[in-house]
């Protein structure tokens, strides 16, 4: 368009505006930035767009040029009238010119005639035509005239909108004829009308500034201005007639002013406008900034501008840095990653799939807090989502951390609402779909196992008594025992949930449901001891409980299974032990052989097993038991065991300690019923009597072990032991005294001590000291 | 979940983490999660002569699917809980099965 080949067309009529938002863009959202400092951008460089096919001619033969083309005749002047040529068409031309303009200018002012009510159109002074092309020729842009311009008139430039009705196309386009026609009639009478109208201020603005003052509207990039370049300048005369007052208004402010004010006011505007594409908006603003327009502020007007400029400038460029990773993520990433971390909230927050799955992180806490108040028991979940009471400086903060807490929530809440499939099958596909999730963040194994797994754990469930029980099963067992038991000690940890009972209240539905509860897994649990299964005395067989008992696993749970036993239920354990004493695995594979000065490893570990779980149980059992109880179980011992045997074992001998130290106390502590008293002489006799001759024989082979366990039951015998049975005593082990205070004598210091203080244990008992036998 | 679980309760003790690359660090073990990656601080490579380039090194973080074996400290190991807890695991599956 330009006659030394500028790109002269203004920003907005370059086409379709690439910045404008509500339009597919490139993702490079800085590609502004480089542009941003080089103001000349609108032309073209003679470098950039020079071909060199010059630099390739060949003009080394041009020394027969005049013999072919023919040699001048004369030299060439410089005196050209090219003017003069033009003179001579000079009328054509402008007679041409003004039928053109006359014509699209009755355009327009009949477009303006057709809304009456739409303010005059300011035309530029018609004595400048040519250095306005009008735009709409080319269809590629709006043209500037239809555009309305700044109006002086305080009158409101904006009609209400309800004295405005929509007109028909027909109705348009009937109007614009007439007015045509009415044109055609007194052809220039318009023009010297609209230079009236001019405002004074824009008569004082060469006509250059024009464009400059045009350029700010395509800045605000509203729906308007996409309109009014997309469209052929009528039809956008006519969607400007119906635009809606604020719209109008909004418009107009920065046309009414052209200082620095409104076009800050813009800039101000946009990030907040348009937070999609906040800074590359911001950076194609930098350089339309044009210097007329910063040469015409104050100095203060300048400085604030500035200063303005600067602070977004920095602010731009940290978001610019920010950004640099933009988009290294694709949708599907962010979801993915979404995804796990909801899935890990809500593997956090499922109460009650916590005790399932994070069980051992739950009850350690549960016992370091136990033993240590001041460690925070939760702080896992502290960490994650309870934070909030912590800080908040102010109430938008928390605003925001509480619709995310509730956001949150609300999808944990969908998450579990889910149904919890970990596989699809599709119909018609040859494999499953496995989900992962956070608990299984790879598909495990999916091994399938024959869909009939054998008649065996039938089997087993049959199987009443253990009659041929094999390891396997009873392993099985033991392990029945122990969920029973885990399943019974997480619902006693539950009992912390249910409300406080006051003394004289009457327990809740819940506190009544619970016990239910309780009961009911006490019941699992006794049942799983296997306990209960009859004693056939003339089987061979190991009864079920003792067979399991003899697993260390079992031994460990006894304990364990005892706290939740009532005392019946405590005292047929103690009885089914006793009855069994003999084939106890303790007492069975306890017992030295000949030879042996040491039992294998795994018996004795077995029985410092059962030492340390078993028996402290039953002793405290025992050792609140009455009298009659205590008898009891003795009567049964002696019955039903071999009494030798048993007491050539360490844990036979506790238990004969057991019955005979408790017993003791009971006498000692009188109370006790005289027929219990003489029932329990009886059966002290008759240990006695059984036990007589043996009584070396309790002592484990070698001088050098740990006895104490015997002296013990020595000394507990001779607590009660008559005269006679005292002498008996003591002439049976006087030996063994002997030794062993001889052998403390060679040993260490302290070792001696325990050991004298072993033998004092038994020497005491019968009113006598080691410090005696000197 | 049984080893994310059991792992957590090792957080701030210090334990030596075998890598597959025949790798030992020891260090206060500060983070796991359920793919059992690792952070540890305050580390320490055992052979600190053969990796020299790792003796400047003050904290890393391991991914999981390295780690050949961690070396617990046994004071900080409930066994009997970790017991029980192996059975809630196998019931839990069991369940899940069957459901």
């Amino acid at each position: 368009m330009s006659f030394f080949g500028f790109d002269t067309s203004l920003p907005r009529d370059r086409g379709h505006p690439a910045t404008a938002p509500g339009f597919a863009q490139a993702t490079d959202h800085f590609a502004g930035l480089s542009k941003a400092d080089d103001d000349d951008d609108d032309g073209i460089d003679f470098e950039d767009t020079y071909d060199g096919l010059g630099d390739k001619l060949d003009e080394k033969d041009d020394a027969f040029n005049d013999e072919t083309f023919g040699a001048p005749e004369e030299t060439i002047g410089k005196d050209f009238d090219f003017h003069g040529a033009t003179a001579r068409v000079a009328d054509a031309m402008e007679e041409e010119h003004e039928v053109f303009n006359r014509s699209a200018r009755n355009q327009s002012v009949a477009r303006v005639a057709a809304a009456p009510t739409q303010p005059a159109r300011v035309e530029p002074p018609t004595h400048v035509p040519t250095l306005r092309p009008d735009m709409s020729l080319w269809g590629s842009g709006p043209a500037t005239t239809p555009q309305p311009e700044p109006q002086p008139e305080p009158t409101p430039v904006v009609q209400p909108p309800v004295g405005r009705r929509i007109l028909s196309l027909e109705e348009v386009e009937a109007q614009i004829l007439a007015n045509n026609e009415q044109r055609h009639q007194s052809p220039f009478q318009q023009p010297p009308a609209q230079t009236h109208q001019l405002p004074p201020q824009h008569q004082h603005v060469p006509p250059m500034v024009t464009p400059q003052l045009h350029q700010y509207p395509p800045q605000q990039h509203d729906l308007h201005q996409l309109q009014s370049q997309q469209f052929p300048a009528h039809i956008q005369s006519m969607l400007q007639r119906n635009q809606t007052p604020p719209q109008v208004q909004h418009r107009q402010i920065p046309e009414q002013h052209p200082g620095g004010v409104p076009l800050q006011q813009q800039q101000r505007m946009q990030p907040m406008g348009q937070p999609l594409h906040p800074s590359r908006n911001q950076y194609g603003m930098t350089n339309h900034v044009p210097a007329p327009q910063l040469q015409k502020m104050t100095e203060a007007e300048k400085a604030r501008f500035l200063e303005e400029e600067s602070k977004r400038l920095k602010r731009n460029h940290k978001i610019a840095q920010l950004a640099r990773y933009n988009g290294l993520m694709t949708p599907a990433d962010k979801n993915f990653i979404t995804r796990i971390q909801l899935q890990h909230l809500v593997s956090i927050n499922n109460a009650e799939d916590n005790a399932n799955e994070d069980f051992y992180y739950i009850v350690h806490s549960a016992i370091r807090a136990r033993t240590n108040p001041q460690q925070p028991l939760n702080q896992f979940a502290q960490t994650y989502l309870f934070r909030q009471g912590a800080r908040g400086r102010n109430r938008q903060q928390d605003n925001h951390l509480q619709r995310m807490e509730q956001q949150v929530q609300r999808a944990v809440a969908a998450a579990k609402a889910r149904p919890k499939a970990s596989q699809l099958v599709l119909e018609g596909s040859l494999g499953k779909i496995s989900f992962s999730n956070v608990k299984t963040p790879r598909p495990m194994l999916n091994i399938k196992k024959s869909d009939t797994p054998g008649g065996e754990p039938i089997r087993r469930t049959q199987r009443s008594t253990f009659s041929s029980a094999d390891r396997k099963s009873l392993l099985r067992a033991i392990e029945n025992v122990y969920d029973a038991l885990l399943e019974l000690e997480v619902h006693e940890r539950e009992r912390a949930k249910l409300p406080i009972l006051m003394q004289d209240q009457q327990p809740q539905p819940a506190h009544v449901e619970w016990a239910a509860r309780r009961d009911q897994l006490v019941a699992k649990l006794w049942k799983e001891t296997k306990i209960m299964e009859p004693i056939n005395p003339t089987s061979t067989a190991t009864h079920p409980f003792i067979a399991i008992l003899s697993y260390s696993k079992m031994k460990r749970a006894v304990q364990r299974i005892f706290r939740h036993l009532d005392p019946e239920q405590r005292v047929t354990v103690l009885t089914m032990i006793v009855v069994h004493l003999d084939i106890l695995d303790v007492v069975k594979h306890g017992v030295y052989l000949p030879d042996e000065t040491q039992l294998p490893s795994a018996v004795r570990e077995e029985i410092e097993m059962f030492a340390a779980s078993v028996l402290p149980p039953l002793l405290g059992y025992v050792y609140e038991a009455p009298l009659s109880i205590v008898v009891g179980l003795l009567g049964i011992l002696l019955d039903r065991v071999d009494v030798v045997a048993v007491s050539k074992t360490k844990i036979g001998l506790a238990f004969l300690t057991m019955f005979s130290s408790r017993a003791e106390i009971v006498k000692q502590a009188g109370g006790a019923p005289e027929s219990e008293l003489q029932q329990w002489q009886v059966m002290y006799d008759k240990l006695f009597d059984s036990l007589q001759g043996h009584w070396m024989e309790c002592f484990p082979p070698g001088m050098f072990v740990d006895d104490v366990y015997v002296w013990q039951f020595l000394a507990s015998i001779a607590v009660g032991a008559n005269n006679a049975q005292q002498q008996a005593l003591v002439s049976a082990v006087k030996d063994r005294v002997m030794e062993n205070v001889r052998a403390s004598k060679t040993l260490p210091p302290e070792l001696g001590a325990q050991k004298n203080a072993n033998v004092n244990l038994f020497m005491r008992a019968i009113g006598l000291d080691v410090e005696l036998l000197g | 979940m049984l080893f994310f679980s059991f792992f957590k309760t090792l957080v701030d003790h210090e334990v030596t983490v075998e890598l597959k690359n025949d790798l030992s660090i020891r260090g206060t073990l500060k983070s796991v999660d359920q793919f059992l990656n690792i952070k540890l601080d305050d580390i320490m490579v055992l052979e600190e002569a053969k990796y020299p380039h790792l003796a400047a090194v003050r904290n890393v973080f391991i991914r999981g699917s390295v780690v050949r074996y961690v070396h617990l400290p046994s004071g900080a190991v409930d066994t009997a809980l970790l017991e029980d807890a192996t059975r809630r695991e196998a019931s839990n599956a069991a369940a899940a099965k069957g459901r």
